[in-house]
């Protein structure tokens, strides 16, 4: 396995305005279940990248910010791959461990659905397969091959579309026995889904340990920060901080 | 062990390659075979990508789609495509959805019951092609067929429109969603038919009134490839973006500023900046000069000071209307050429659009923005007349008309193509017009929707993925650009579909009509073959060739052709701001007056839009992304007025219109919508249309009294008030958010760290 590359993304939350083009992209290049309605309603809807939206404003007694000085804040929430995940010393059977290209993986045919490691997520990024996933059978035509299908007592998780990164390393270097780069994984395909869709070119994804990688430039920037950062698990996914003029007077 | 002949030449196969392997094939290839990989790189098989284009909701995306084994797998965004340039929506993605859709139409149907009793027979296509035929030389006069579609445009609009022409009937284009108001105003002050493009990449500040420009107004992706830039774009400092609009759209949430107004005072709100601008001496000379006529008293009675409490702007972190409006102008005069006014949606939905639209488009000329870089770009027409053909659509007043028509037998025979007038127009009672014995209703549909289910005879239709067609984006990117859409799978065995272009065109030689272009053409791909030989002779933009073979390969590769070396005319003279004025007056919002009554403010879906994506499973689970609320219709309730009235998340309440129709829907619990206003999204209420929009929310179209925008006689939709009376009842929202509200935390815990420092 090539062991030089570190995959990481960086999220600038300026630019998100929330649409959900990412989400529906992972749904689709993941075969994840559709969400129907009683998921929902049972909180077990399945996305592997989210959007969470946060109210932000003036606030009144009950702690609820009020109209019209209120403003709506996104995120986009995805597996941060932590270089000290919380959820992997915990799995007894190592369904999940870190490799050596900085992703935390999750093999599901080791997987004995034990949900320790959910329990330990601090990001809510893993989901447990409460059910078998249920298409009606033409929609199995739309299913992407390169990616498994996790049955009933799985775990699953975001896995930067750990499918599109083989394919780029096995053509790439193993084929054309050249170096990956951010071009190549552009003119592929092969960035994750999420980061192929994003309209606003939110989300970036590449190689950190390649100095010229627009991720590692970008992981620079003065507006970075991780999330939770204060619980040390060290994530390979970093965020820069929303810019709001009027912030300042209304913190 | 027995070996069948099947299972020994797979063997034999993999060991040739396993002896052929150990010479050529580098060691990384074997150590990704190990059984200790993931099981992810173990496919085998080969992918193709093709090209193609589809307006799966709002406007048109280049789309590249994933094909293995002769099935769509994946769709992403064509890199090259000038105006999504690689990204594209969650409605793209959705069409593969549509393509293997469950409750697909497997063959021509003809009613055996009851009209609207879903009893069908399968048919032949021949029985289905000669009956249709039949009825369309059967009729005793040509105007008594009414070609109801989408509002097509390019080679497939030529087609429909040449048909409806050589076959003297009527036709209607149906979409609630077009700016038929921001059309009309583009056309008087622009002189332009197509939507200009703002340059949202390049400008400093924009403004925008009510068009939700990030969601589902004009060109969201291509327009949210220019805000990406607009705020973090390296080289350049952070744009500024002030929303104005009574509802808080997700446009509004992204902006800098939120600017809540009362809704059909968008135009005096312009006006009021205008004057500062004039009075202030903010703008550029020459454009006051020409738009005032030398008068700078002409927006006198629109000075902030006198108007500003009309308008219901709220103090907004303590500053007072009238600073506002003076910041807005100094602002917006500030960045000159880069600077955008933008209108749209609920602004010109009013019974008063074109003046608010009329008003606000004229502050681009004030600061000098019209035909700027940073500022609003005029397209060019199409490359040819064919791509450029557009069905425009049918405004709600002619709408009236031509469903009194129908409910007076004045039409026999009703085509319905890429629209769902029993949805749309429920206001209306479509149903009901066309629920006669004398009317014979043809749906071309996909998948079942509420027309198709009072049809006589259903033909199915190709996916957008499994036909050609042709469109030139409604908002370009400043320069001509022609989309062309090709099948990218065959439909399935089970499936048997037929191109609508090639059911017209089938129709058009049996009828004998087919004397001419492109209706003497044998099918729809040969049409769109001639109008690229049109293109070809331009020997222009980004494909050329001498040979057509070589030429249609190249366009149909790449998805398209542009052309960047086309401009648009040059700016029009400027508006005199005194013919805007004259035009001035006030919304009349129609409705139930009293207790309980709100301004109810509908607004389009950011995945259903109007109703089109309903049967679309991952349409129907994409959260909002402000309430977070799938599968449903929901209420949008100040959190206070809630409160007062004693309304829980969750509770039914009942939405009476001015039509004295009603729906119920669940109450949402939303911190930032106005008080006095209630939102409901559009795109539910659907009865007939499949599994997964059948009997699911409400239709807040159903209870528009239908008023009108005076000067067009587009629907203006935000002109209505309703009365809100609790239902009695409750049961949980499904939404993505948890069941307590998240609130962003002091800022050393926040999950969304701000800074003020751009």
């Amino acid at each position: 396995m090539a062991s030089h590359h570190k995959w990481g993304m960086v999220v600038d939350i300026d630019r998100c305005t929330g649409c959900q083009a990412c989400v529906m992209a992972c749904q689709a290049e993941n075969n994840i279940a559709v969400n129907e309605e009683v998921h929902f309603l049972s909180r077990r809807a399945h996305q592997w990248i989210r959007i969470d939206r946060y109210w932000d404003g003036d606030t009144k007694e009950k702690g609820v910010v009020t109209w019209p000085d209120v403003k709506a804040r996104f995120i986009p929430v995805l597996c941060q791959h932590c270089e000290n995940a919380p959820c992997e010393p915990v799995c007894p059977v190592y369904a999940t461990y870190h490799n050596n290209q900085g992703l935390n993986v999750q093999v599901y045919n080791r997987c004995i659905g034990t949900r320790y490691c959910a329990n330990n997520c601090p990001y809510q990024v893993r989901f447990f397969n409460f059910r078998d996933p249920l298409w009606p059978k033409s929609l199995w035509n739309h299913l992407n091959p390169d990616v498994t299908i996790r049955s009933r007592g799985i775990m699953e998780k975001c896995t930067f579309c750990i499918q599109r990164i083989r394919r780029a390393e096995r053509v790439v270097e193993g084929q054309r026995g050249e170096q990956l780069d951010d071009a190549k994984l552009k003119a592929g395909n092969w960035m994750p889904a999420c980061v192929n869709a994003c309209p606003t070119d939110t989300l970036i994804f590449g190689d950190l340990n390649d100095p010229n990688s627009q991720v590692s430039r970008k992981s620079q920037d003065p507006r970075h920060y991780k999330l939770l950062e204060e619980l040390g698990t060290d994530p390979n996914v970093v965020y820069l901080k929303k810019v709001d003029p009027q912030h300042a007077q209304h913190a | 062990m027995k070996v069948s002949r099947r299972d020994f030449l797979k063997l034999a196969g993999l060991s040739t390659v396993g002896a052929v392997a150990c010479n050529i094939f580098p060691d990384r290839e074997f150590q990704e075979q190990s059984p200790l990989r993931i099981p992810e790189d173990m496919v085998t098989g080969v992918d193709n990508w093709y090209a193609t284009t589809a307006r799966g909701g709002i406007e048109t995306e280049g789309l590249v789609i994933r094909v293995m084994e002769g099935r769509a797998k994946k769709v992403e965004g064509n890199p090259l495509f000038p105006t999504n340039q690689g990204a594209h929506s969650m409605r793209s993605e959705a069409l593969l959805q549509e393509l293997y859709h469950p409750d697909r139409i497997p063959s021509p149907m003809r009613r055996v019951g009851a009209r609207g009793s879903g009893q069908w027979e399968p048919i032949t296509w021949d029985d289905a092609l000669n009956t249709l035929r039949d009825r369309l030389s059967g009729v005793s006069n040509r105007n008594q067929m009414l070609m109801v579609t989408n509002s097509m445009r390019g080679s497939m609009a030529n087609l429909a429109q040449s048909f409806a022409q050589a076959y003297g009937g009527r036709s209607a284009a149906l979409d609630l969603m077009h700016e038929t108001v921001a059309a009309q105003v583009v056309r008087d002050l622009f002189g332009q038919d197509r939507m200009p493009v703002f340059d949202i990449r390049n400008s400093e500040y924009v403004l925008s009134f009510g068009a939700d420009f990030l969601a589902t107004w004009g060109s969201p992706i291509q327009f949210s490839k220019g805000y990406g830039h607009f705020r973090q774009g390296e080289g350049r400092s952070r744009g500024t973006l002030v929303h104005v609009d009574p509802r808080f759209s997700l446009t509004a949430a992204n902006a800098d500023q939120w600017v809540p107004i009362r809704p059909g005072h968008e135009g005096r709100l312009a006006l009021s900046i205008a004057h500062v601008i004039i009075s202030e001496g903010l703008g550029s000379a020459a454009a006051v000069n020409a738009m005032t006529g030398g008068n700078r008293n002409v927006l006198e009675a629109y000075a902030p000071e006198r108007i500003s409490h009309e308008l219901n702007i709220p103090l907004i972190h303590g500053k007072s209307p009238v600073d506002m409006i003076k910041e807005i102008a100094h602002d917006l005069a500030s960045h000159g050429p880069r600077s955008i006014a933008i209108g749209g949606g609920s602004a010109g939905a009013h019974t008063n659009g074109y003046f608010n639209l009329a008003a606000i488009y004229a502050l681009n000329f004030l600061v000098g923005s019209v035909g700027q870089q940073g500022g609003v770009i005029l397209n060019p027409p199409a490359p040819t007349p064919e791509f450029g053909a557009f069905l425009n659509p049918t405004t709600v007043r002619d709408w009236q008309g031509i469903r009194n028509d129908i409910a007076g037998g004045a039409v026999r025979l009703v085509m319905v193509r890429g629209a769902d007038p029993v949805h749309s127009l429920a206001a209306l009672d479509f149903a009901g017009a066309i629920n006669r014995d004398d009317v014979f209703v043809v749906s071309f549909a996909t998948v079942p929707n509420d027309t198709s289910h009072m049809a006589d005879l259903i033909l199915p239709e190709r996916a957008a993925l499994e036909d050609w067609g042709s469109d030139v984006p409604n908002i370009g990117p400043g320069f001509q650009v022609v989309g062309i859409q090709q099948p990218v799978v065959n439909p399935l065995p089970e499936y048997d579909p037929m191109g609508f272009g090639d059911v017209l065109l089938r129709m058009a030689a049996e009828l004998g009509i087919a004397n001419k272009a492109p209706l003497n053409h044998v099918t729809f791909a040969d049409v769109l073959k001639d109008h690229a030989r049109g293109l070809q002779a331009l020997n222009r933009g980004s494909v050329r060739n001498a040979s057509f073979d070589a030429f249609w390969n190249r366009l149909l590769q790449q998805g398209g052709w542009w052309d960047e070396g086309s401009r648009g005319a040059a700016p029009p003279a400027a508006p005199r701001l005194a013919d805007i004025v004259a035009m001035a007056r006030d919304a009349v919002i129609s409705g139930p007056t009293g207790g309980n009554t709100f301004n109810l403010l509908a607004f389009p879906h950011i995945s259903l839009t109007d109703g089109r994506g309903a049967n679309l499973p991952w349409l129907q689970s994409t959260p909002d992304p402000i309430t977070s609320v799938a599968w449903t219709t929901w209420v949008e309730l100040n959190t206070d007025t809630a409160d007062l009235l004693d309304l829980k998340e969750g509770d039914y309440v009942n939405i009476e219109g001015p039509n004295g129709r009603s729906f119920t829907a669940r109450v949402y619990h939303h911190p930032a919508a106005p008080k006095d206003m209630i939102s409901v999204p559009m795109g539910q209420g659907h009865r007939n249309a499949g599994q997964y929009a059948a009997g699911r929310g409400a239709n807040v179209l159903e209870i528009l009294g239908l008023p009108v925008e005076e000067r067009t006689g587009a629907l203006a939709w935000s002109s209505t008030r309703v009365r809100l009376t609790p239902a009695g009842r409750n049961d949980s929202i499904p939404k993505f958010e948890g069941i307590v509200p998240a609130f962003q935390l002091s800022e050393h815990e926040a999950i969304v760290k701000v800074t003020n420092e751009g």
